[in-house]
C-alpha cells in the first residue's frame, strides 16, 4: 500500500521548498520548524559541538533558502535535499578544521549526547524512544565493517580514499562495504517493521 | 538487481558520485523505475538514520539570524524560479488546493518518468456499477514530463470549475455518488474527482483502484482521504504497470477495512466504477 502519510509529507514539503523558490517567507518558517532540530543534530553529530553546528545550520538554511528554486523532486526527496546541504556544509568545515579528530561513530554518538546536551534533547516521548530502539536494533544487525564504513560515509568529512586508508581496505572494498551498510539496514529496518 | 547498480544508488544516495557520475546516474532514473524506487528507499532510510540520532533543538535565536542574513525582501532568485518548471507545477499545485481542495491521495514516486507522447490522456466517468472511457490527445505535443503535468493538472482543474465540458456524460445526480478520473498512463498520474460521494461507513476507508483490462492487474493508487464533505480533487500516482502489453485502463473505488494491513488488492465492495470494466 502506498505510504499516504509519508508521501503526503514529501509533497507537503516539495510544496514548501517551491514557494520559498518564489520569495514565500512562510514557506520558509513552515520548512524550518520542520527540519531545524533534525538538522540541527545532524550537525552537532557531525562536528560535535553546538556552537559550531548552530553557525553551520545557520548557514545551511540560508542555502536552503538560496537554492529553493533549484530543487527538483524528481531528483530527490525534499528532507534528502537538505541534508545532503546540511553534510555538504559540515564537510566543508571540517576539511577546513582538519586538525580536529574524527568522531568515532557509534561511541562518539553517546559521548556527544551526554557530554553536549544541555537539557534539550527533545527526543523524549516513549514513541521516540522506541523508534530508536528500533534503528539501534536495525543497526546492531548490520555487520560492523559495513557499519563502520557506512557511518563514516554519513558522519563525517574523509572521502572514500580516506576511509580505505583508516580501515586499512582497498577502496573498492570500501564501496562494497558502503553499499552492504544501506542495503543491510534498509532489510533489517523492513523485516523488523512491525 | 546487481551489486553494481546497487552500489551506484548507495553513492547517488549518500552523495558520494562525482559530477559527472551523478548526472549519468540521473539520466537512468528517467526511464528505469524499480532503479527509482530503490533510490526513494534508500533515501527515506537515510532519512530514518538522521531523524534518529540523539535529538536537539535549534537555539531559539537561530530563525532570526537566519532571517536576518536571508534579507527581508525576496531573493533576485525568484524571477528565475518563475520560469522553472517545477516552480510552475507547484504554483499550479498551490492554486489549486487554495481553489479546489486538492489533496494528494498517494505519491508513488515524484520522479516522474519521460512520457510517450503519442499516448493519449484518458477519462473516466465514475458512477456506482458503471464507467465511461474516453480519450483525450495531448494538445500540442507537449515535450517532456513537465509539460505533460502542467496540461494533465490544467484539464483536471478546468473540468473541476466547468463538469459541463467533460467528454463522458454521467447522470446528473446520483445519491450514491459520482465522480471521475483523469490519468495520464504516460507518466502514471492523475487526478480523481469526487463530486457526491457517502461519508464512509465506521471502520471503513475509500480506496482507488486502476485495472489494466488486458492482464488482469491491478494497482493501488492511494485512500482517498476521508473528508465531511462528499466531494473533492485528489492527485494520485500509482506504480508503473509491469506488463508487457498493457490493455485498456479502468478505475474504481472500494470501501476497504481501514483496520487491514494489507490493500495489495481490493476485497471491498465497489462503490464506484466497475471492476469488470
Amino acid at each position: 500500500m502506498p505510504s499516504v502519510s509519508n508521501s503526503e509529507t514529501v509533497v507537503e514539503e516539495a510544496c514548501l521548498i517551491a514557494r520559498m523558490g518564489v520569495g514565500d517567507r512562510d514557506a520558509f518558517r513552515e520548512l524550518y520548524g520542520r527540519y531545524s532540530s533534525p538538522l540541527f543534530s545532524l550537525a552537532v553529530r557531525m562536528v560535535g559541538d553546538f556552537g559550531q553546528a548552530e553557525e553551520l545550520v545557520q548557514d545551511t538554511f540560508v542555502k536552503i533558502w538560496r537554492n529553493a528554486s533549484a530543487f527538483d523532486p524528481r531528483k530527490s526527496r525534499p528532507f534528502t535535499w537538505a541534508v545532503t546541504i546540511a553534510r555538504r556544509t559540515c564537510i566543508d568545515h571540517l576539511r577546513k578544521r582538519r586538525h580536529q579528530p574524527v568522531t568515532t561513530p557509534f561511541v562518539a554518538e553517546e559521548a556527544v549526547t551526554h557530554g553536549l546536551a544541555t537539557g534539550e534533547n527533545v527526543r523524549s516521548s516513549a514513541e521516540g524512544r522506541e523508534d530508536v530502539e528500533r534503528l539501534r536494533g536495525a543497526l546492531a544487525e548490520v555487520p560492523s565493517n559495513p557499519r563502520r564504513a557506512l557511518e563514516l560515509v554519513l558522519f563525517t568529512e574523509l572521502t572514500q580514499s580516506e576511509i580505505a586508508e583508516r580501515l586499512q581496505q582497498p577502496e573498492g572494498t570500501v564501496k562494497s562495504w558502503i553499499r552492504r551498510g544501506l542495503i543491510d539496514l534498509r532489510k533489517a529496518i523492513t523485516e523488523g517493521a512491525p | 538487481m546487481i551489486a553494481k547498480t546497487q552500489e551506484l544508488a548507495c553513492l547517488y544516495v549518500l552523495d558520494e558520485l562525482s559530477p559527472n557520475e551523478r548526472a549519468a546516474f540521473e539520466a537512468r532514473l528517467d526511464n528505469d523505475a524499480p532503479l527509482a524506487a530503490l533510490v526513494l528507499e534508500l533515501e527515506s532510510i537515510l532519512e530514518e538514520r538522521v531523524r534518529e540520532l540523539p535529538q536537539h533543538e535549534a537555539p531559539r535565536a537561530l530563525l532570526e539570524r537566519v532571517e536576518a542574513r536571508i534579507g527581508r525582501r525576496a531573493e533576485p532568485e525568484t524571477a528565475r524560479a518563475m520560469q522553472a518548471p517545477w516552480a510552475v507545477i507547484a504554483r499550479w499545485g498551490i492554486a489549486a488546493v487554495i481553489a479546489v481542495a486538492v489533496s494528494i491521495i498517494a505519491v508513488q514516486n515524484l520522479r516522474r518518468p519521460a512520457s510517450p507522447a503519442e499516448r493519449p490522456l484518458l477519462i473516466v466517468g465514475l458512477e456506482p456499477h458503471q464507467s465511461t472511457l474516453a480519450e483525450l490527445p495531448m494538445t500540442g505535443q507537449p515535450q517532456g514530463a513537465d509539460a505533460r503535468f502542467i496540461q494533465l493538472a490544467s484539464l483536471a482543474e478546468q473540468y473541476w470549475e466547468k463538469p459541463e465540458d467533460l467528454p463522458v456524460k454521467m447522470a446528473p445526480t446520483s445519491q450514491d455518488g459520482r465522480g471521475y478520473a483523469l490519468f495520464d498512463p504516460g507518466s502514471n498520474q492523475g487526478f480523481i474527482a469526487i463530486r457526491q460521494l457517502p461519508t464512509a461507513a465506521d471502520g471503513k476507508r475509500y480506496h482507488l483502484w486502476v485495472l489494466d483490462t488486458a492482464t488482469g492487474q491491478i494497482r493501488e493508487a492511494g485512500v482517498i482521504p476521508a473528508a465531511d464533505q462528499a466531494r473533492g480533487l485528489y492527485f494520485f500516482s500509482v506504480a508503473p504497470d509491469t506488463a508487457a502489453n498493457s490493455g485498456r485502463l479502468g478505475f474504481f473505488v472500494t470501501a476497504e477495512d481501514s483496520s487491514a494491513k494489507a490493500t495489495d488488492k481490493p476485497r471491498g465492495k465497489v462503490v464506484l466504477g466497475d471492476r469488470t470494466f
